[in-house]
């Protein structure tokens, strides 16, 4: 057990890789009631081409890690939500383009709990009749996403943005990519990506850490496993060019949606070096198009941008690309306007006291963020898996300087890497 | 032991303060209440959109965000919602606790000071809110009205209640009216934010490393109040279901169904009933073990989602779920099933047990976060019920399957509302 204290933060994390190959990390909170934990596999939704241990290289239907997390909930025995539930807990789960998080949060009763856990995702179940009952719920939940405008329209740029990665793949796939699936399938995807050593235990709040390591190492050595080795994920070469400058799609809205953003031809750098990067550069889109830019206060005085008006920027294995949009009753002026700030702030720079004032303020805004466990939980994993460490955020905003923001800035907004796609009502 | 509220009065404004060392934080919450009315909604729900523009000491809306950004990006932001027949505006404010940052200054007087001027000291000019505010936040309310209809599942949810309190001042929304807004300007809503101010229910709660007595200190210059003394909350009206059950539906460019229900459930928070009331929502339908989830989900794959929600403090519940829309009758029979079985009085110990356990645990985990557990701490207030988290706990483990089956003879149907596609119109 390897202790990690972090003063400043006063938070100290506690670390354990076991014999099988899982990584433990436990963060006990004092004072705290409830226990959050949250077990994760990177297995998500862009790695649909990889080659097992010793196995042939396969490719497999899109939507599939987040079927498997649909029917991971199903045991011999029943339903996993209700032995939760009967312990008080609350369990759920959630698959994203690089991981798929299993959870749950309780009060008492937190061995029991942690070992349903464990046991549940270790134990996969799929029959052929309960595999083809699961495909109507997840058609239904498509067709929820289908009728929602936000989500087309963040879903459209990506699919504008990329041609050959698969994070342009919607998560949960299509109807018939879905209707596609066998537990044969399933049986494949989990023997390869669920070995104990593709895989992340973190548990936080109300624990003592020996006891809890102790539980999991107990139920770990209880199971065999198969010796694990390397997942080879085969990741489809990106061009450096987008797939379509602009898509446009009908759905009835009060205001035309309208998101655009620029793609990193070869994702972010690894490791550590590549946190920066992503914090840089969100620091840098900060400067210019939060809440508090001079931009910002123009374009909602003109009528152009609402409150939901916003940047985010995203990056995972093989791929990294800006966000920047929002509902506008002119799309392609409000398109023009940011882009011409974007290019003009990256040739002029950005400015140094606004460097310093948003800085100050997005370190805030992460000590904040540690307040909620579940955030903890989910983005130390995030962090981690990347090569970076969560608890040394305000470490690497300290050490960013304005001439590094600078640089990513200029090469980030490319006008031949920029993509757009608005979602409108369809014409009377 | 969870840390207990020690509470005060300083003239119009009730004080709430949790003295506590988990968080990183001071959060800071304030909630507004007048009762909810025809003429008065509107400009109680564009006042706080103007209010975030600028103050007096930071008259310009940049000012005021860049004075955020200097206390180390402190959360400002408000809530509009409905609270029994009341309208609240909920302003919220999160900041850093000094220990954690090399600051200068108090952080936590700091905040006081910028939201009691947020709320109580506007820019003004003329004496009047600063017309073009008024006018840029008009069209900003009037856009979120308008945007209602974008998220299918909210739009069916508002629509539902809607058409079932139509009698009441409960279906005005909490974002207003938008034919109310070409009507009113900076004069009119100066007068309608300073009539407001006089009449509004206030509650101010802070949770963090601090005491009551150093809030009172800070509070005292921080808001500029009219005189007077703490102004209460009303029950909410309990209305009883319609005779027959109306349906309503409506058509729109949608693939998936929407199918909503509203229900009269006879009691509200304050009353005796609530916790068996609370109990029966869980069996039918506030988690994955509950009798919804499990038969129009788990068992006939209709849906996705399937839910019910108790508001406790109007006294309804509602019932919500995404379907495909050929499956409309046999949903609505699964689900009226799920109801009549529960007043027949079948499920299981096991189920109720489950129940219980998830409910105490969610109260439980309130506790954990300060502004769900001012936020807990705030419908006792409303509803003028003194429960604590392990009181409320107790009430629940008490609730027998007797009492859950008298609950279920309380609750009645009365509308039922379905979102559906233009096929076939006409």
């Amino acid at each position: 057990m390897e202790k990690m204290d972090y003063p400043k933060l006063q938070e100290t994390v506690w670390h354990e890789k076991l014999e099988n190959g899982l990584e433990v990390f436990v963060l006990p909170k004092s004072g705290f009631t409830k226990t959050y934990a949250a077990f994760t596999t990177r297995f998500g939704s862009v790695d649909n081409r990889f080659r097992p241990p010793g196995g042939d290289e396969m490719k497999v239907p899109d939507g599939i890690a987040h079927f498997l997390e649909h029917k991971m909930f199903e045991e011999p025995e029943g339903d996993v939500f209700s032995r939760f539930a009967a312990q008080g807990a609350s369990a759920n789960a959630f698959t994203s383009f690089d991981r798929t998080v299993y959870l749950f949060s309780a009060t008492r009763q937190i061995p029991e709990n942690l070992t349903t856990l464990l046991d549940f995702v270790q134990n996969p179940y799929f029959t052929d009749e309960n595999v083809e009952k699961e495909k109507g719920i997840i058609i239904q939940e498509i067709d929820m996403y289908r009728d929602n405008p936000d989500w087309r329209v963040y879903f459209g740029l990506i699919e504008a943005l990329y041609q050959d990665h698969p994070v342009h793949i919607d998560i949960a796939g299509t109807a018939k990519s879905v209707r596609s699936i066998t537990k044969e399938m399933l049986y494949d995807c989990y023997n390869t990506f669920y070995h104990p050593s593709n895989m992340t235990l973190f548990v936080v709040g109300g624990v003592e850490p020996e006891p809890t390591f102790e539980l999991i190492r107990q139920n770990q050595a209880g199971k065999s496993f198969p010796q694990g080795g390397d997942i080879r994920r085969t990741v489809a070469e990106e061009p450096p060019q987008v797939k379509d400058k602009k898509r446009d799609i009908r759905l009835p809205v009060s205001l035309p949606k309208c998101l655009f953003g620029f793609k990193e031809p070869q994702g972010t750098a690894q490791g550590e070096a590549g946190i920066r990067q992503e914090l840089a550069t969100k620091l840098a889109l900060e400067t210019i198009l939060g809440p508090s830019s001079p931009l910002y206060q123009k374009l909602y005085d003109d009528n152009l941008i609402s409150d939901n008006f916003g940047y985010e920027f995203n990056t995972g294995p093989g791929f990294a690309f800006s966000i920047i949009g929002g509902e506008t009753a002119n799309p392609e002026e409000l398109m023009e306007r940011v882009t011409a700030a974007l290019y003009d702030t990256a040739a002029k720079g950005i400015d140094s006291d606004v460097f310093e004032r948003t800085r100050r303020k997005r370190i805030g805004g992460f000590l904040r963020m540690l307040n909620s466990p579940e955030s903890i939980a989910n983005e130390f994993t995030r962090y981690r898996h990347r090569g970076g460490d969560l608890f040394r955020v305000v470490q690497y905003y300290e050490s960013l300087t304005v001439d590094e923001l600078n640089e990513l800035l200029k090469s980030h907004v490319s006008p031949d890497r920029l993509a757009a796609c608005i979602v409108r009502s369809a014409e009377a | 032991m969870p840390e207990q509220f020690e509470r005060g009065e300083l003239e119009r404004l009730r004080l709430h303060v949790l003295p506590t060392k988990r968080f990183k934080t001071f959060a800071l919450s304030l909630f507004a209440g007048i009762p909810l009315s025809e003429s008065r909604v509107t400009p109680t729900a564009l006042t706080p959109f103007v209010l975030r523009r600028g103050t007096q000491s930071y008259p310009d809306t940049l000012q005021f965000r860049e004075r955020l950004d200097n206390l180390y990006g402190a959360g400002f932001g408000f809530d509009l919602y409905k609270r029994g027949d009341h309208q609240v505006v909920n302003f919220r404010l999160d900041i850093i606790n000094d220990r954690f940052v090399s600051s200068s200054e108090s952080l936590l007087k700091e905040a006081l000071k910028f939201l009691g001027e947020a709320v109580t000291a506007p820019a003004l000019e003329d004496g009047k809110f600063r017309p073009k505010y008024v006018e840029a936040e008009k069209t900003t309310v009037s856009k979120r009205i308008d945007a209602i209809i974008n998220d299918k599942i909210r739009y069916a949810g508002e629509r539902c209640v809607e058409e079932m309190c139509r009698n009441e001042p409960f279906r005005l929304h909490a974002l207003g009216r938008k034919d109310d807004l070409p009507g009113i300007d900076a004069g009119t809503l100066t007068e309608a934010y300073r009539s407001w101010l006089q009449d509004v229910s206030l509650d101010l709660y802070v949770a963090g490393d601090t005491s009551l007595s150093e809030v009172q200190e800070i509070v005292g210059g921080a808001f500029r109040l009219p005189q007077g003394s703490p102004a209460g909350y009303q029950e909410p009206a309990l209305i009883p279901a319609r005779d027959e059950v109306q349906t309503i539906v409506e058509r729109l460019d949608v693939g998936q169904g929407k199918l909503n229900m509203g229900l009269r459930v006879g009691s509200s928070y304050g009353s005796d009933k609530y916790p068996a009331l609370l109990v029966y929502n869980g069996l039918l339908g506030a988690f994955p073990h509950s009798k919804l989830f499990v038969n129009v989900r788990e068992k006939a794959s209709l849906a996705y989602y399937a839910s019910s929600r108790l508001d406790g403090h109007k006294g309804i519940m509602t019932i919500q779920s995404g379907i495909e829309i050929a499956n409309y009758e046999k949903a609505v029979g699964i689900i009226r099933e799920q109801l009549a079985a529960l007043e027949r009085g079948e499920f299981t110990a096991d189920d109720l047990a489950k129940t219980k356990a998830m409910m105490s645990n969610q109260i439980r985990e309130i506790q954990d976060s300060a502004f769900e557990r001012i936020g807990f701490d705030f419908s006792g207030v409303v509803a003028g019920k003194d429960r604590t988290g392990e009181s409320f706990i107790s009430e629940l483990e008490a609730v027998t399957p007797e009492m859950v089956v008298e609950a279920a003879k309380d609750v009645k149907l009365d509308t039922i509302y379905f979102l559906r596609d233009r096929k076939g119109e006409g």
